[in-house]
């Protein structure tokens, strides 16, 4: 069947048969839970920080892991939008505005996660007043913010293109850019980490490129999950072959990344320095359950993206949802690894301030994990999401994100 | 007028780790209820003052650690809006509580682990007053705050609280940038080191061992 032919029928038939109530009360629901989370940020805010499980010793938290995850799951889909766009290859049976869309709606809760952890939201306007250009910080809400308006046109172009209007090489201009900034995004967001020497687990070269391998799994991942549902849903149609070639994408991107953290561990525990005990702490130590998870999670996720007959829908999506898992237990090793280690230990005054569990001592806050988040960080994440779900409802429900014959 | 570098030496051999430096530094700085800007720590048990090892063969020593005043710090690259930033006349590291947006990045830049504190609500004082010196800046809920190695106290011409009150004379501040200093002579008659030298960052606090 031809890619034309197909778009044309998911033009017409499944448009009745999706949307309506369903698509309704979930906008509702979605909308409650973003207000919900609201009214939590400004119970967080005047009831302060200390409700949180961070404390001077284990800073950041939930939110920044989230921030992490969420900068990751944004590149999938605007890389398997503009990828083929940019280098003028087949596409993936014209998914890329609902990619695209998905995309949007995850940079936008990174940002969101960034802010709730902010312990003075009313002072980010001095970001812009009086930006040192030199923080890793500052490089990545001004990429951030690029990447989001640069996310923003493309989809618009691409409407645009595909109603008659703009040419294609401007289209094609706009993916190229899209495309660098979304390496870039990835590789600044690692930087805010590996370029602090205080932290051996953060400080190398590879975190970089790491972030990117780890954001094009999960990335690649969550489309998968978004199209296979939304055929479902009979939102749109779309051929098997394009979903095959998306979930053996997803395998390499996998083992890529799983390289990547051979590579690193390696790199650490062969000298049997202290990098031995970064080492045991992910393997072994209090991270060894989420470790244990990404690994296995994301070799299940390969070998189902590889054997052909296990190829089939519900296994794909266990599949992406374990890679999905994984990465995000990466985040988690990522950010609580950090400050599991820390680089001057004595035993010292010890107040309500210094770990989230100071009733003991300091060797008794690090023997577990020395960061375990409180209800209202979930509850704050749960609100952030419930915006994430609102925007992708309304997205489906008011923007044409349907494949038409000019989709890629 | 040439720049200085003002800092602090801590005479460990002298050390007997009594806090009273931490107190001072506490009080004058009407530090908050759970906010210490200056620590003894004991390098040896579990717990503060307990030595290690099994008896007879125990050990113990004390280390007070603050905010290093590093030359290179790490804090101040990493601040997005310039909050925390190195004073150029005098080498201080400062924070600006007015300006800090709460990203907490410097406390996690910082190698010197547990230095900077963050006010994770609003500050609450023990007996229910602000004590101190009238001149030290509001405590302010959701910043980062830090040893300000007294500036209050320097713009007077006087040294920090903690140099003054160490009963066992322990501790040492000046320009070691100039060679007539006593820290200057300090760390070219006596052994000494710096917290973390593998990190770069340089610390204007040394410690005679």
């Amino acid at each position: 069947m031809s890619e034309t032919t197909q778009a044309a029928q998911a033009a017409k038939a499944p448009a009745a048969k999706f949307g309506g109530k369903g698509l309704n009360v979930g906008i509702v629901v979605a909308a409650i839970v973003t207000i919900a989370g609201l009214v939590l940020w400004g119970v967080q805010l005047s009831g302060g920080f200390v409700q949180t499980g961070m404390r001077n010793l284990d800073s950041w938290g939930l939110y920044i892991t989230m921030f992490m995850f969420l900068v990751g799951l944004s590149a999938g889909g605007l890389i398997i939008s503009s990828v083929p766009r940019a280098f003028g290859m087949k596409g993936f049976g014209g998914i890329s505005k609902i990619a695209v869309w998905t995309s949007i709606c995850c940079t936008v809760l990174a940002i969101g996660f960034v802010v709730v952890d902010l312990g003075q939201p009313l002072r980010l306007w001095e970001l812009f007043a009086y930006s040192n250009l030199g923080s890793p910080l500052m490089w990545d809400i001004i990429v951030l913010a690029v990447y989001l308006i640069l996310s923003i046109v493309y989809l618009w172009a691409t409407l645009r293109f595909e109603g008659g209007k703009g040419s294609e090489k401007a289209l094609r201009v706009i993916s190229v850019i899209a495309l660098v900034t979304a390496v870039l995004v990835h590789s600044v967001t690692a930087w805010i980490f590996g370029l602090q020497q205080a932290h051996e687990l953060w400080h190398t070269a590879l975190l970089a490129p790491w972030f990117v391998s780890s954001a094009l799994v999960c990335g690649v991942a969550l489309v998968l999950v978004v199209i296979i549902a939304l055929r479902r849903a009979g939102y749109m149609e779309l051929a098997q072959e394009n979903v095959v070639k998306m979930v053996k994408m997803l395998g390499a991107f996998v083992c890529i990344d799983l390289y990547f953290f051979a590579c690193d561990l390696l790199t650490s525990a062969f000298p049997g320095g202290s990098g031995t005990g970064v080492v045991n702490m992910l393997v072994a130590g209090p991270l060894a359950p989420f470790f244990w998870v990404e690994v296995i999670g994301c070799a299940i996720t390969a070998v189902i993206a590889f054997v052909p007959k296990l190829r089939t829908n519900p296994l794909i999506v266990v599949g992406s949802l374990l890679a999905i898992v994984g990465i995000f237990c990466k985040r988690v090793q990522l950010l609580v690894g950090g400050f599991q280690i820390p680089n001057i230990d004595y035993a010292g005054v010890m107040t309500p301030y210094t770990v989230t569990d100071a009733t003991g001592s300091l060797t008794n806050a690090y023997r577990g994990m020395v960061y375990w988040p409180q209800p209202i960080e979930f509850s704050i994440v749960l609100g952030v999401f419930g915006l994430g779900a609102l925007l992708l409802l309304l997205g489906f429900k008011y923007l044409s994100l349907r494949p038409t014959e000019k989709s890629h | 007028m040439a720049t200085q570098r003002l800092g602090m030496i801590v005479d460990t051999k002298r050390c007997v780790g009594c806090s009273t430096c931490a107190m001072m530094c506490k009080s004058e700085n009407n530090e908050p209820e759970g906010i210490w800007w200056n620590r003894v720590l004991t390098i040896g048990g579990e717990h503060l003052t307990t030595p290690s090892g099994t008896y007879p063969n125990l050990t113990m020593e004390n280390l007070t650690v603050s905010c290093q005043h590093c030359n290179n710090p790490a804090c101040v690259k990493v601040c997005p809006v310039g909050a925390t930033y190195k004073d150029e006349e005098t080498g201080v590291v400062r924070q600006d509580y007015d300006k800090c947006i709460g990203c907490r990045m410097c406390m996690s830049a910082c190698p010197y682990t547990g230095v900077r504190s963050f006010n994770w609500e609003e500050p609450k004082y023990p007996i229910g007053i602000d004590t101190g010196d009238a001149d030290v800046p509001k405590h302010q809920k959701h910043v980062v705050e830090k040893c300000t190695m007294c500036w209050h106290r320097l713009a007077k011409g006087l040294q920090p609280a903690c140099i003054e009150v160490c009963p066992g004379r322990a501790r040492h501040f000046g320009d070691f940038n100039d060679p007539d200093s006593e820290v200057s002579r300090l760390i070219r008659e006596r052994e000494h080191m710096q917290l973390l030298p593998e990190m770069g960052t340089n610390p204007s606090v040394y410690y005679l061992v």
